[in-house]
Parts: C-alpha cells; sequence; structure tokens
C-alpha cells in the first residue's frame, strides 16, 4: 500500500524514511540502513537476535513495524559506542570473552545495557532472569553473565570515582 | 510480508470510525506481537490494520469505586512496575510472560483478543471475574471474560468493536483473600503453557469461605473448574478436601495431546498444581 515519510533518530541522528505499512524495523536496519549488527534470528519473537532499543527500551525489532517508529529514537549495537569509546558492557564482553560465534552479541549487550540501566547493580540472579529471552546458541551464558557482572561493577566503580 | 493498509488513528473515535464498516479483513492492530507472526505465518490475512498504539484513551490505570480499570494498551511490563496491579495471580501471569522484549510490546488487551486455550493472562482474569470492555460506533458493552472466550482464537468481540478496557470488579471480600498462578512450562522464558493454573481463595478462620479455580491449555479455551471450587466453597480446610477438589479439576478438564505434552500428563499436572496452588494460597492468607 502506500508508502509514508517518516522521521527517526537512528543511533542519535535524525534520519528520514520513506515505509510502506509492512516493513518491519529489522528489515529496514539491515537492508535500508546496512546496519547488520542486529541479527534475523526466528522471525516469531522466541530468541532476542533483533533486539534493538526504541525511547530506550527494549524490543523486538522483528515484531515491530518501522512505520510505527515514527519520532522515536531507536539504539542498535552500531549506535552504543560513543565519540570512538566503547560502552562499558561492550569493554566487558571483550574483558570477559563473553562471545563465541557472537549471533547473540548484540541483543546480550544492548539486553545488559537495558538491564543496568533499570537495575544499575544487580544480583546474578537478576541477569539471568533478564536475558533469559535472549539465546546463546553456543550456549557460552556463564561468561555473558559474567560480563554483566563485570560491566556494573566497572560502572559502580566509575561512579565512585567520580564522586571522589 | 505480505501487503496490507494501516490506519494510525490517534483518537478512539476515529478508530472506531475506520473499523465500523464491520469487516473481518479490517483488523485492530495493539502490540502486534501475535499479529505480525499470525501474518507472517499466513494465519491471518487481514487488508487493513487499524494501530491501536497512539489512542490515548485506550491507555492507563485506574481505579473508580472500588473497580480496576486496566486500559486495553497497558502492556505486560507494565504488570510488573504497577502498584495498583497488585493481584499476585496477575503479577506472576506477567512475570513468566514471553519474556522482556515481548512484554514491552504486548498489551493485555491483545492477550485476551488472541482467545489462545494456553493465554497467560487468561486464567488469573478469570478467577478476578474481570469484565471486557467492548467498545464500537454503535455503543459500549461489558462481558465477562467466562462469555467472551468462546474457544481457540474465538470470541464474541465484533469486527467493528475494540476492547477499551479490562474491568476487574472489587469482590468486597469480607476475609483475608490471596490469589496465585503457576505456568508449567518446558522453559523459564518464551514457554506456551503445558497446563496452568490460577486460584482466588478466601478464607474465614479455618474455613474456606470462597474460592475460584482457572486451567489454561487444558481446554479449547481456559476454563473455571466450577466443580472443584464447588467441593471447597464454605468448607473447613484438610489435605483431603484439596485433594478432593484437585482430583475433580483433573476431570474436569479436557487436554489434547500435543507436541509440547500428551493429554494424560496434563490431566496429571493439573491434579498436582491445582493441589498445590489451593495450599500456597491457603498459607498466605495466615
Amino acid at each position: 500500500m502506500q508508502p509514508k515519510s517518516i522521521t527517526v533518530y537512528l543511533n542519535h541522528e535524525p534520519r528520514e524514511w520513506r515505509v510502506h505499512p509492512n516493513d518491519l524495523l529489522l528489515n529496514v536496519l539491515r537492508e535500508h540502513e546496512a546496519l547488520t549488527g542486529t541479527k534475523y534470528g526466528c522471525g516469531i519473537g522466541e530468541c532476542g537476535a533483533c533486539t534493538v532499543h526504541i525511547d530506550g527500551e527494549p524490543v523486538l525489532s522483528c515484531l515491530t513495524l518501522a512505520i510505527a517508529c515514527e519520532d522515536k529514537s531507536i539504539l542498535t549495537i552500531e549506535g552504543l559506542a560513543r565519540d570512538g569509546k566503547l560502552d562499558a558492557v561492550q569493554t566487558a564482553f571483550l574483558d570477559h570473552s563473553a562471545f563465541q560465534c557472537g549471533f547473540c552479541t548484540s541483543d546480550m549487550i544492548l539486553m545488559t545495557r537495558a538491564l543496568l540501566n533499570e537495575i544499575p547493580n544487580p544480583t546474578e540472579e537478576q541477569v539471568r532472569d533478564y536475558l533469559r529471552g535472549n539465546l546463546c546458541r553456543c550456549t557460552g551464558y556463564a561468561s555473558i553473565v559474567r560480563a554483566a557482572l563485570g560491566a556494573a561493577t566497572q560502572e559502580a566503580n566509575a561512579i565512585g570515582a567520580a564522586d571522589a | 510480508m505480505r501487503d496490507f493498509d494501516l490506519l494510525q488513528p490517534k483518537t478512539l473515535t476515529a478508530a472506531l470510525d475506520a473499523l465500523a464498516p464491520n469487516d473481518p479483513a479490517t483488523r485492530p492492530l495493539a502490540g502486534g506481537t501475535d499479529m505480525i507472526v499470525d501474518i507472517r505465518s499466513g494465519r491471518a490475512a487481514p487488508t487493513a490494520l487499524v494501530s491501536l498504539q497512539e489512542v490515548a484513551e485506550l491507555r492507563g490505570i485506574k481505579r473508580e469505586n472500588g473497580t480496576l480499570q486496566i486500559g486495553a494498551a497497558t502492556t505486560l511490563a507494565e504488570f510488573l512496575t504497577h502498584p495498583d496491579l497488585a493481584h499476585q495471580a496477575l503479577y506472576q501471569a506477567a512475570y513468566n510472560f514471553a519474556n522482556p522484549m515481548v512484554r514491552n510490546l504486548a498489551t493485555i488487551a491483545g492477550n485476551i483478543n488472541s482467545a489462545s486455550p494456553a493465554g497467560d493472562m487468561l486464567p488469573p482474569l478469570l478467577v478476578l471475574d474481570a469484565q471486557i470492555e467492548l467498545v464500537s460506533k454503535s455503543g459500549t458493552r461489558l462481558v465477562a471474560l467466562d462469555q467472551f472466550l468462546l474457544g481457540p482464537r474465538k470470541t464474541v468481540r465484533r469486527a467493528d468493536e475494540v476492547i477499551a478496557s479490562i474491568r476487574i470488579p472489587a469482590l468486597r471480600p469480607q476475609s483475608p483473600v490471596s490469589t496465585g498462578f503457576y505456568k508449567l512450562g518446558l522453559r523459564q522464558a518464551d514457554a506456551i503453557s503445558i497446563i496452568s493454573v490460577a486460584v482466588r481463595l478466601e478464607r474465614d478462620g479455618d474455613t474456606i469461605r470462597d474460592v475460584r479455580i482457572a486451567l489454561g491449555a487444558v481446554a479449547p479455551r481456559p476454563i473455571r473448574a466450577t466443580g472443584a471450587e464447588a467441593v471447597l466453597r464454605g468448607q473447613p480446610f484438610s489435605e483431603n478436601a484439596l485433594k478432593e477438589s484437585a482430583r475433580i479439576a483433573a476431570q474436569e478438564c479436557a487436554p489434547i495431546d500435543d507436541l509440547r505434552a500428551s493429554a494424560n500428563y496434563r490431566r496429571r499436572m493439573i491434579q498436582v498444581y491445582v493441589r498445590r496452588m489451593l495450599e500456597q494460597t491457603w498459607n498466605k492468607t495466615l
């Protein structure tokens, strides 16, 4: 049907999109914006691979119509590092080697970021609880959980140092 | 994905205008977590969707004369944080619902309208006597959830109606009340229930003054186990009474064999979890 021109704020920058009602956000990101860090996994909302933040909340881009993102802020893995500096969660994933094949890395990092925004100092149980909809088919969960806890500690220390 | 037209009304009046022709191929769209999957799989083939996402009238939770009025667009995530939605059964069901990303999109009205036999929020809403507010250009009607659900994916909602709110009446308990919900799934997230059980129990000293039991995923739609309730209502609490109620609940349901579990296993698990949830809700009213 009729395409519509919309403005979105993609990774902190305004973008004009011309989208059809049946364009999924996932496909617009990957095919139109060439942001392939967001992955197409199951396509039915059960694996978490396509997770992005919309207005700060983690949602699934495979179940989101692009046209519904008008005037909203979209954050993908490509927008997490600012001014060439990795986010603390990204650094922690590197430090803890929290990936094997890498397919779930984008969604695990974005979910961990969302968790720490909500609960800055989570318990291991809270981390596992929050990440339970995100699948790692290499089953490398132990290091992912360690990385999430490590990122929390690092951010707490950074705030402590700034306060001192 | 197949082509469709999309309308994005900003008011309820405009949404109802769009649905007024009462055409089953024009469907309301809420969070989309069922609808988009259904369109992609070919299970749904709407020619037009009327998005309710920007309709402000469908948002918000309020209390009026004791009745809790939950806006249709309330997301499952909001059920975990809103202080007025403090029924334990609703909280447990929302907590085990899909995964955090889906909970940020999926709405309570969407879960009800999908009318899955395994719909997570339906057993808790059944034991809370929830009513569904349906609105259309020709008026408003309130339908008890028990009457709203007809069968798998079948409800009494006409194509020109939208769910505007879910009403949970104040049941004016004379004694301590507790609710609970348990979902038996194959894993901790993204599970479709093998069975689920919701209980609302009102206690008067050593007696069960009132009890409601609802069962999910063991019949064409979530059901009340009225026979299992009847043997407990007004009776003194005892282990044997609970066991008898659980036995009747297992007889009242009509499960099927499918890839998640056999009918026999489902019946057995209904017996186990009805007893456990009765015990748990009883103990919580102490």
